[in-house]
């Protein structure tokens, strides 16, 4: 990468960064300066300053993009105005030049363009932050889906992470108080190591096809790995209706309800039977068919969950839905929650907090928006508790997946998606 | 059980009489984990919520004899054998071969905990559905205690552990904590498509919620009475030392939960029996008689449990056996000796509730 531009996106990050910073310490010292009390609600700084992180990272792309949507999984570490501004960071990035984009897929497969594909759209259906998606067909005719990694993107992944391991040292001298950012830029490096690699997005992939093989409920598109590599991956142009396109779902003569525990039932039968599951359900990767099918896409976060894992998680959630608190604290401590003064005594006030709901209301097999966020408030005003990683991606799961819920205006029974019908 | 003793406990109760409880002198800890119910002064298991619950029913169950109307029951001769059997589940275990039998435990204390699905069922205006009055009756409490008492029981409650958390006990008693073998989840949870595609109406007459209630309540009755042979094969296998660490503590863990059913077979038999003695109003204007409604649900869902329900349930099993037995010296002549132990089985043809009048 040219030097010009490695120092452009260091200048931009840390500006970024100082900017955020001072947008907090500027009314503090100024505060202290006037002796005035701490403002109760910080959520106008909190919405400005996601408001210009969110800026630049669509304009570098990369990691900055990466660092955002990590940002906003962290429900359990930064408040709510800044999540809600950081989850926009899906859309709207610019698509790279196709003759770059075209060099790139020639120099991937070996050969001329033409020799593969009978056609290939310049124009991308979608531009991510690592990658851009072009539809395309084989010489034969079969449609694709042809996801191109942005040329250069490795070496900007690993130029944005240096950068921001530096700009969050710079910062942990600074603040007395620092937020801890280091595990996060950690977590990062981990995610896109596995995300840059398509190979394994394919495996992926084809995992999550084999565990639906005997339902025919779930399409995952066929890999066509002959036409792919690390850095592109072709594979079987799907159709569908998006899933948060509710009109349109109805139009089809299907029960937005239906899709919802449909949804629902997919991913418990991943992460809590299977252990293996495609952890990004924003609403760019689901479709539905109008047989009712769920298309599900990108596999580049996939994960798999230690042995036992998934069996803790359903014990932490079916702990919630039968108010049985103190199962739910065995959950906690089998799922590797942990306080950071050894007492335990943290987990019931945070399983109190959630229980305090059955007085009010009824669960009625639900695990709604509200128990996920309720519990990652909890979490958050705790802040001893130490939250395992694998937890933190299964919130995010489910938080996502309580969005769409909400946003098609149902709820799943989780009971019922758990197949509580199984006797 | 047996017959209704002649009752004078009252017909109406509060949600609160209903779920009231004890006293007791000691609470049951199992393992380390605190449950429902406790010990009277003579050290004898009290189960929970039943200080009036248990009063309560038999009172009703008196009513339905008084007013000549019969309790429904369900054969115990429908009730499909345990797979694997006792002595089969003592063979892998002496053999080493465990997790075919905690698999099964484990399954054992979901299913218990899927119980508590029952007070998440909508009860609809049931005066309004049914014909004749309903006041005093069980099924005019389902809503007001009934279902939730049960839940309780099956999964516990806030600071005391349920049948979910004894069976759990129970298996980490005899077993000495065993290892839970990961796919134990893959084979029960969320197997598709799901269920409310599948949804078909037996009696499309009738009110839809009400339909969904009255299944529901077969289903879990039914299941219920079946459990009791779960019971007896966890009593016996759990309570023999030769294969269990504790045959005392895990013996009478389960037959504690055993006794804790009891209310709910005989809450549901009674409810089902006061439908059967009423008539339903239907979505058309018309009515149809409770009994045709309830025997129409009871038959297909014992058809279900004990025909491709065993069978499915008994190729799963065996299948997952298979591979447990890879790690043992010699599979093969393990699995004859396992085989030759098997209790055959056909079901009973007839379930008891086939329709009375021929099927339209
Ligand atoms: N096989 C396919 N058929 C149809 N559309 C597809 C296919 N694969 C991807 N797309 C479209 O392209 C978009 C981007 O693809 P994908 O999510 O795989 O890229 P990404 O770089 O991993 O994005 P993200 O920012 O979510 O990580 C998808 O949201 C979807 O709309
Ligand atoms: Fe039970
Ligand atoms: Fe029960």
């Amino acid at each position: 990468m040219r030097l010009l531009v490695r120092l452009y996106r260091s200048l931009r990050i840390a500006a970024t960064a100082a900017r955020v910073y001072l947008l907090y310490k500027l009314p503090a010292w100024g505060r202290r300066l006037l002796r005035r009390p701490e403002p109760e609600d910080l959520d106008a700084s909190h919405e400005r300053a996601a408001r210009i992180l969110l800026g630049t990272a669509l304009s570098l792309r990369g990691v900055t993009i990466k660092f955002c949507q990590v940002v906003a999984t962290r429900a359990d570490v930064f408040p709510p105005a800044v999540i809600e501004v950081l989850k926009q960071c899906h859309d709207a990035v610019p698509p790279q030049p196709f003759p770059r984009i075209r060099a790139h897929v020639e120099a991937e497969l070996g050969r001329p363009l033409d020799q593969v594909f009978r056609a290939f759209e310049p124009e991308p259906m979608a531009a991510a932050s690592l990658a851009q998606v072009h539809r395309a067909e084989l010489l034969d005719g079969t449609p694709l889906a042809v996801k191109v990694q942005y040329p250069d993107i490795e070496q900007i992944v690993r130029t944005d992470l240096a950068n921001m391991r530096r700009v969050c040292a710079v910062y942990e001298f600074f603040d007395p108080q620092p937020l801890e950012l280091r595990p996060l830029v950690k977590e990062l490096t981990n995610h896109l190591a596995l995300e840059l690699d398509f190979l394994r997005e394919a495996d992926c992939a084809d995992r999550v096809r084999e565990l639906f093989a005997r339902d025919g409920t779930v399409v995952v598109p066929e890999m066509h790995r002959e036409w792919s590599t690390r850095r592109v991956l072709s594979m079987q142009l799907v159709d569908g209706i998006k899933i948060t396109e509710k009109e349109k779902i109805q139009a089809a003569g299907l029960d937005p309800a239906d899709v919802v525990q449909e949804l629902m039932r997919i991913y418990t039968r991943m992460i809590l039977a299977a252990g293996f599951f495609q952890a990004d359900p924003h609403p760019g990767n689901l479709f539905v068919q109008p047989d009712g099918q769920v298309v599900l896409l990108d596999f580049g976060l996939s994960k798999e969950l230690p042995e036992g894992f998934g069996l803790g998680l359903f014990e932490l959630m079916f702990s919630m839905m039968t108010l049985n608190e103190s199962a739910m604290i065995r959950a906690f401590q089998e799922l590797g929650f942990e306080t950071k003064n050894g007492d335990p005594s943290t987990f019931l006030l945070i399983t109190r907090r959630m229980m305090k709901r059955s007085d009010t209301g009824r669960f009625e097999g639900e695990f709604t928006e509200q128990m996920t966020d309720e519990l990652f408030d909890a979490i958050r005003e705790n802040p001893v508790v130490q939250v395992p990683s694998d937890f933190v991606l299964v919130g995010r799961v489910f938080s996502l997946l309580s969005g769409i819920a909400h946003t098609l205006g149902s709820r799943a029974n989780v009971l019922e998606a758990m197949g509580a019908s199984t006797g | 059980m047996g017959a209704p003793a002649a009752s004078d406990a009252p017909l109406e109760y509060a949600v609160d009489e209903l779920l009231a409880d004890g006293p007791y002198e000691a609470p049951l800890v199992a393992g380390q984990v605190r449950c429902h119910g406790g010990f009277d002064a003579e050290g004898r298991y009290r189960s929970p919520r039943t200080l009036q619950r248990a009063p309560a029913i038999r009172a009703w169950q008196a009513q339905l004899a008084r007013d000549g109307h019969e309790l429904l029951a369900i054969d115990a001769a429908l009730m499909p054998p345990q797979y694997p059997n006792v002595e089969q589940a003592k063979l892998l275990l002496r053999e080493g071969v465990r997790d075919p039998v905690v698999r099964r435990l484990t399954i054992i204390s979901i299913v218990e905990g899927f119980g508590a699905i029952i007070r998440d069922v909508k009860v609809p205006d049931l005066a309004a559905l049914v014909v004749e009055p309903i006041e005093g009756t069980a099924l005019a409490h389902l809503r007001g205690g009934l279902f939730e008492a049960h839940a309780r029981d099956e999964a516990g409650y806030r600071d005391e552990g349920g049948h979910k958390q004894m069976w759990e006990a129970a298996r980490d008693l005899a077993l000495e904590n065993p290892r839970i073998p990961g796919d134990v989840l893959m084979r029960m949870l969320g197997q598709g498509p799901g269920r409310r595609r599948e949804r078909r109406r037996a009696l499309p007459r009738l009110d839809e919620a009400l339909e969904t209630m009255l299944a529901t309540m077969a289903q879990v009755l039914a299941v219920e009475v079946f459990a009791m042979g779960a019971f007896d094969w966890g009593e016996r296998l759990l309570s023999d030392p030769e294969v269990s660490a504790n045959p005392e503590a895990a013996g009478s863990l389960v037959s504690y939960i055993r006794s804790d059913e009891s209310p709910h077979v005989e809450y549901l038999r009674s409810a089902l029996s006061e439908v059967s003695a009423r008539s339903l109003r239907c979505v058309d204007g018309g009515t149809i008689p409770g009994r045709e409604a309830v025997r129409v649900l009871l038959h297909a869902t014992l058809r279900g449990l004990t025909r491709e329900r065993r069978e499915e349930q008994r190729q799963a099993i065996r299948e997952s056996l298979l591979d447990s037995m890879q790690a043992h010296a010699q599979p093969e002549s393990l699995l004859e000796r396992y085989d030759a132990l098997e209790s055959a089985w056909t079901p009973p043809a007839k379930t008891g509730f086939e329709p009375e009048t021929p099927e339209a």
